[in-house]
């Protein structure tokens, strides 16, 4: 019964954090973005690489892997979503899954279609009234919620966050308050891209899917 | 191109259509054209709800997989009799069609591209785990028909004869729905909902009656595939499938019946020899659909069709 609670809850904090980069997406180009299972998924695989390359030191992989997204995140960007402001959203749902088809294929051709296992990078388990937990499930959970705060403490209480927010509500208004609110959107863009990888990075040493956790995130952003 | 031809080339369809795929049957083998035939009964099923009606669909395999399991399981438990296979998979695609439709028209956009892909993993995983006590999960499952007077769809020419008369009565019940009032309607409610609501028209009910159409025309094709391959894997209700129909429909140009033919026809030549040549098969097929989009959304029919429209402008002129 716990276990099975702690199992579900650390599942739903990595979708929180891969969902709340696709519902910012969703307010900021009102696009279905099938590409950014693309960018969890180049996300995870980066940390597979980047840990052998770290000698299987967790943190400084996992931060590069973040780090490695955003140049390619960039460049779907820049020639693919942002050629689909005012087409209809069926082509946006069209080109951005082409996207996904290229990348994942790309993924396969790097790291071969063979699913690649990463063990526990914590491995000790902290026992509950008889239930063994691995703390590096915990973590994760405890990550998800200070991703939250922090989130929370930025759109609130910072000016950028609530440029961001009054963008979301009302691109004309605020530019015309004399703000550039693409700049500020550019920055919402990494922010969500590094979240999608991150949590593309904490699922590795958990499990290995990629189309099933894009539906669940739809599904999370979806009923908001 | 002079406009008289146009005429008679539309007059004369439908005899085109079998002459094509008779043609075809020589160059690409019989099996080939038959499975090309059947892929383009789905297309044209898909047709009916992404280019008539404006809704785009990430989910529809859903429908086939219904109607091969229908075909199947009908098959198994009430008689070897091919037509009554067919019989109740269009029944089950239709009933599928039905019970889902009200929750799925009512929505547009993005919102009806998810909720079809929802349902398709919900057809999927039963498919595949729930209901594998019947369905043979991961297996699949097989089936034998019995021959019916001449019928008998073990032989391939047999199959090929039927397939193609099934394929033309599509076309023809296609071409015939799209350019009665009821398909003004549906591409009237893909321009603009709310005035043919404004008309006093009950939208709902038509986008449903469009919806159980292509669900049971969708159920008819996999039944047939059913019955050329006789077994019924997975792999005919796999979500992740449901971009080839949504490729084919584009590459043909959506919203026209000849379209979805070439499109059909089209996708399949490149799915069956590509992979010879190109090992990276879905990377091709993701740069073709950006391509797609980007440059040619009109697909190749539509391309030509202004071509020789723009022709026929010069001539008046």
């Amino acid at each position: 019964m716990i276990s099975t609670i702690a199992y579900g809850l650390t599942i739903g904090a990595i979708l929180y954090i891969i969902s709340i980069g696709l519902s910012l997406t969703f307010g900021t180009m009102r696009i279905v973005n099938f590409a950014h299972a693309l960018v969890y998924t180049v996300g995870a695989y980066a940390l597979v690489s980047s840990l052998s390359f770290f000698g299987g030191a967790f943190i400084p992989a996992a931060i590069f892997a973040v780090l490695v997204v955003i140049p390619l995140a960039y460049i779907i960007e820049r020639f693919v979503i942002r050629r689909l402001y005012g087409q209809s959203i069926d082509y946006a749902i069209i080109a951005t899954y082409a996207v996904l088809l290229i990348g994942v294929d790309a993924c396969k051709w790097v790291w071969g279609a063979t699913p690649i296992s990463v063990s526990d990078p914590i491995g000790a388990a902290w026992t509950i009234m008889g239930v063994d937990l691995p703390i590096y499930r915990l973590v994760i959970i405890v990550l998800s919620l200070v991703v939250f705060a922090a989130l929370e403490l930025f759109f609130r209480r910072t000016v950028v966050g609530k440029v961001v927010v009054a963008g979301l509500e009302d691109k004309e208004a605020t530019r015309s308050l004399g703000i550039n609110v693409d700049k500020y959107f550019s920055f919402v863009f990494i922010l969500r891209i590094c979240l999608a990888a991150l949590g593309g990075a904490l699922y590795v040493p958990i499990t290995s899917l990629h189309l099933q956790v894009l539906l669940l995130s739809f599904a999370v952003v979806i009923t908001l | 191109m002079q406009i008289s031809t146009i005429n008679t080339v539309k007059k004369y369809d439908l005899i085109l259509v079998t002459a094509a795929f008779l043609l075809l049957a020589p160059l690409l083998t019989m099996q080939r054209t038959t499975d090309f035939m059947i892929f383009c009964v789905f297309v044209l099923a898909y047709d009916l709800i992404y280019g008539y009606m404006g809704r785009l669909s990430f989910g529809h395999m859903l429908y086939l997989g219904v109607g091969a399991y229908a075909a199947a399981l009908s098959a198994e438990h009430f008689s070897a009799n091919p037509f009554l296979a067919l019989f109740v998979a269009i029944l089950a695609g239709g009933a599928v069609g039905l019970l889902l439709g009200p929750i799925i028209v009512r929505t547009t956009g993005a919102c009806f591209a998810l909720i079809n892909l929802a349902f398709n993993q919900v057809g999927y995983f039963l498919a595949v785990i729930a209901l594998a006590e019947w369905t043979g999960g991961e297996d699949g499952m097989s089936a034998f028909y019995d021959p019916v007077w001449i019928f008998d769809f073990g032989n391939s020419n047999v199959m090929f004869g039927f397939t193609l008369f099934c394929l033309v009565c599509v076309v023809y019940l296609v071409r015939r729905l799209t350019s009665s009032p009821f398909g003004i309607l549906l591409r009237t409610i893909k321009e603009n909902e709310t005035r043919a609501k404004f008309l006093g028209y009950n939208t709902f009910l038509y986008k449903l009656l469009a919806f159980v159409l292509s669900t049971s025309l969708a159920a008819f094709a996999g039944a047939l595939t059913m019955l050329n391959y006789t077994y019924a894997t997975p792999s005919f209700i796999d979500p992740t499938r449901s971009v080839e129909v949504i490729f084919a429909c584009l590459i043909g140009g959506a919203g026209n019946v000849y379209g979805a033919l070439v499109g059909g026809v089209g996708y399949m030549i490149l799915s069956n020899y590509l992979p010879n040549y190109i090992q990276r098969w879905e990377m091709f097929l993701g740069m073709a659909l950006l391509v797609l989009v980007f440059k040619f959304q009109s697909g190749i029919w539509g391309y030509f069709s202004t071509l020789i429209m723009a022709r026929k402008k010069e001539v008046k002129a």
